[in-house]
């Protein structure tokens, strides 16, 4: 159960990056997990250089603001005009580079991540509650509410808030849309380097697994019905617990994964229910 | 039609039944036995690409899940076979609309939805099967439902005229070419017009009595029946099929080189086979690393979606258009 | 005949239509009105695109609003866009065979239906063209033409007359007004070209603020005080 909050609040702050990004630029970034597994690779690897921990952790956020930037600044705006289906595989031929790249560049040794904060913990209800996990959540908490109170009233966000409402009309109004596009992508670029770290740490440093990490996020971000942060928030956490619970029941523990599936076809199916404009307007 | 378009059209027919021709007739017969192997693998999948392409090309939707549902199929097939004394085609055909049915199901609830989600759904059932086919392996001859025998794994039956591996690769090309045969008659009759309508406009086509998710669920079913034939042709091939082969990055990879070949004309689908299954087998005889395939592919598909809409075939389909009109 | 009763759409705070409540019997009926009164509301309602507040359309007897869209169509609702849509990459033939595989009815022989259509619109020589090399002009006639071709009995033109030139107007004048005499469908006409409406509309209504604000013969409504201040944005008193 505590673990399932720790991994659910990552899928969270997935499904939050997804979000935001999609809301300011259009683009549903399928390359957000690899990005996560590259700056968790990063991270690992500077741990065994023999830096110190901060500067590990640094580097796994930078790295993931690199890769998130350098796409959204020179390959991404030649995309702009396209429709989001065409955005999204673009996406999807980023994540392929990427991972082929990580996969290159470290062989398919077993290797762990491992935080200081691993070791601290505590014991509640005989369950082990690591420092780590306590992080996971609550910062997701943090950064969660954070995002929203971001978006609601800071300049920028109520920047991004127009151009995802509509960027034609943003750009005549004088919203300088670069700008305010490469800051979205650098804040979901963080929070995939962030996301992958906590995330090689407490499920398994493994650079196919983490990307495909955004498939449970993808899933919180399809319960907050790709735009609403606080459901996106609160579907993760969902994913994560019910995939914790899964564990106990023996014959469905193999199957728990199929959770997030199962999920977002559940949300799917209930929008559908509130259609009230027959077809689907422009994005 | 004036003369000159027709003749035009008349003569791609033509280099088409040529291609094939070659194909069936003096290919397998060049190349050496190892190599028989990656281009019948190839050839199965450029079956499914097609599925890929059709679902695109009419309707500019992104199936992301192809190779589970070959996986599906295949699933079927080794099952009907250890079960049942069927012939072959009879067991292809079955798997196939199973898994057609199957990948109905599955996509229905997107749909409805904007085309976005079509590929958010086909990305979680890729990553769904790969759990469920490492779950529950492939059937080989075991008992029980799952048929999955530890040892002494059972015998996969090929179809009567097609035991070796030469006439096995000669009866998928001409299965493959059935399959684009069925699509090609889907394109030019009823549903190849409900589709373009669609693609242009949904309320224009609901507007002309276009019933629209039915056509949309009708392609990508159609689309899942030639992952489901694929399927069936690849357990009839390897005799084997192995969990470990059906990860969602495969079918991503698939989706990628699909685009990548060019959408819209089967030439397209025939050279995403031939990136998806033979330049990877030419990569490990040159040594060059299976991950930076990887990169390259990856590569590949942003170079295709950004400045070539109609990938590869595309480019040479123009190529040939301006050298011919170069000659007159 | 066409029953509108008490026709009420919300979007959010903004009213579009407003109990709109008007019975349509003459066979070219003009609907005007400034930008946003709610002329296109009305077209997307009675095409199943928008769904009612409240209200209904009841047309020969038949809940219009308990049809789903495409089944409208078929029924014999055919309705073209502002915006043309034909699709680029199929012929001019195989638009207008669009609406004849869903809406023909049984025995309809199709064929002769395509001609008849194609002469009537003056395409009978483009019909194996592809859609993207046509004119605007050509295009909004493929698109007539497929509403056309299943002898609907209603046809709702949205603006048909945007982008197109004095002469092509003219051709589109003699395409409408022919309309029931050839196929027997009654058209319901949104524009902005007051001369096209007083030239083959013999009713015309008129909208505000998504109120209907006149209804009557055309040349009575064009004079009418309200339809004038309407336009114009004057107050009037009454």
């Amino acid at each position: 159960m505590i673990s399932g909050l720790a991994v659910g609040s990552l899928y969270a702050l997935g499904g939050i990056g997804l979000v935001v990004l999609r809301r300011a630029t259009g683009f549903l970034n399928f390359a957000y997990g690899a990005i996560a597994a590259a700056s968790a690779m990063i991270c690992w690897q500077f741990i065994d250089w023999g830096f110190a921990g901060p500067v590990s952790w640094l580097m796994s956020i930078l790295t993931g603001v690199i890769l998130s930037v350098f796409f959204g600044r020179y390959l991404a705006p030649s995309l702009a005009w396209r429709e989001p289906v065409v955005k999204a595989v673009a996406t999807l031929g980023f994540a392929l580079i990427i991972l082929g790249l990580v996969s290159f560049i470290w062989d398919d040794a077993a290797r762990k991540l491992v935080l200081p904060t691993d070791k601290i913990g505590f014991r509640l209800m005989e369950v082990r509650i690591t420092v780590t996990r306590i992080i996971a959540f609550g910062s997701s908490l943090l950064i969660a509410l954070g995002t929203i109170l971001y978006l609601e009233k800071t300049r920028t966000g109520l920047q991004m808030r127009a151009l995802a409402n509509n960027r034609a009309h943003s750009a005549l109004i004088g919203i300088p849309i670069l700008k305010v596009e490469t800051i979205a992508w650098a804040l979901s670029g963080a929070l995939a380097g962030f996301t992958g770290m906590l995330f090689g740490d407490l499920v398994r440093l493994d650079p196919t697994i983490i990307t495909f990490m955004v498939i449970p996020a993808i899933a919180a971000a399809i319960c907050g019905r790709l735009e609403s942060l606080f459901l996106t928030f609160i579907g993760g956490l969902s994913i994560g617990v019910a995939e914790a619970m899964l564990t106990l029941v023996k014959p469905a523990a193999p199957f728990r994964s199929l959770v997030a599936f199962v999920v977002a076809v559940l949300v799917i199916l209930w929008m559908q229910r509130k259609q009230r404009l027959v077809f689907q307007t422009e994005d | 039609m004036d003369v000159i378009s027709h003749f035009r059209q008349e003569s791609r027919t033509y280099a088409a039944l040529g291609f094939v021709a070659i194909c069936v007739i003096v290919l397998p017969v060049v190349i050496d036995s190892i190599w028989v192997k990656v281009l019948t693998s190839a050839v199965i999948f450029t079956l499914a690409a097609y599925g890929i392409s059709l679902l695109y090309s009419q309707l500019g939707l992104v199936n992301l899940s192809q190779v589970a549902l070959i996986g599906v199929g295949g699933w079927i097939m080794l099952r009907l076979n250890y079960a049942v004394q069927f012939p072959f085609e009879l067991n292809l055909l079955v798997s196939a609309v199973i898994t057609a049915f199957i990948g109905m199901i599955l996509a229905l609830p997107a749909m409805r939805m904007k085309g976005l989600y079509l590929a958010l759904i086909t990305l979680m059932v890729a990553g769904g099967f790969q759990i469920i086919f490492s779950a529950i392996q492939f059937p080989n001859g075991g008992a029980g439902f799952l048929g999955v025998a530890l040892q002494s794994p059972g015998e996969m039956r090929r179809p009567l005229i097609a035991e070796s591996d030469t006439a096995y690769l000669r009866y998928s090309i001409i299965v493959v070419v059935l399959g684009v045969m069925l699509a090609a008659a889907h394109n030019r009759g009823r549903p190849g017009r409900a589709w373009a309508m669609i693609r242009k406009s949904e309320a224009n086509a609901m507007a002309a009595g276009v019933n629209v998710t039915l056509y949309k669920l009708w392609c990508f079913t159609l689309s899942g029946f030639l992952a489901g034939v694929s399927g069936g042709l690849l357990a009839g091939a390897l005799k084997i099929l192995d969990a470990k082969s059906f990860p969602a990055g495969e079918s991503i990879l698939l989706f990628a080189l699909t685009i990548v070949g060019g959408v819209g004309h089967w030439m397209g689908a025939v050279i995403a086979g031939f990136l998806y299954r033979v330049v990877p087998a030419i990569f490990n005889t040159i040594g060059i690393d299976a991950d930076l395939s990887l990169v390259i592919f990856g590569a590949a598909l942003l170079h295709a979606i950004m400045t070539a809409p109609n990938g590869i075939a595309g480019q040479l389909s123009s190529l040939f258009q301006s050298l011919g009109r170069q000659n007159k | 005949m066409i029953r509108i009763s008490d026709l009420s759409v919300h979007f959010g705070g903004v009213v579009a239509l407003d109990n709109i409540t008007v019975d349509i019997k003459d066979d070219i009926v003009g609907v005007i009105g400034p930008n946003g009164a709610g002329k296109t509301t009305l077209v997307n309602v009675l095409s199943g695109f928008v769904l009612p507040d409240s209200g209904t359309v009841d047309v020969e007897g038949v809940d219009l609003l308990s049809l789903a869209p495409h089944m409208r169509a078929r029924w014999g609702l055919a309705r073209s866009f502002q915006k043309v849509q034909t699709a680029d990459n199929l012929t001019v033939a195989d638009n207008i065979w669009v609406s004849l595989d869903t809406s023909a009815s049984p025995g309809m022989k199709k064929h002769a239906a395509l001609n008849r259509v194609l002469d009537y619109v003056g395409l009978a020589d483009m019909a194996d063209v592809p859609a993207y090399k046509l004119n605007p002009c050509q295009r909004r006639m493929t698109e007539l033409a497929r509403c056309l071709v299943a002898s609907p009995r209603i046809v709702l033109l949205d603006e048909p007359g945007g982008g197109l030139s004095e002469i092509e107007v003219d051709k589109l004048r003699q395409v409408i007004g022919n309309i029931k005499t050839i196929f027997g469908a009654q058209v319901l006409l949104i524009d902005h070209d007051v001369e096209l409406i007083k030239s083959v509309c013999s009713k015309t209504m008129v909208l505000d603020f998504g109120e209907l604000i006149a209804f009557g013969p055309t040349e009575t409504v064009l004079q009418d005080e309200n339809v004038k201040a309407a336009y114009l944005g004057t107050e009037i008193k009454v």
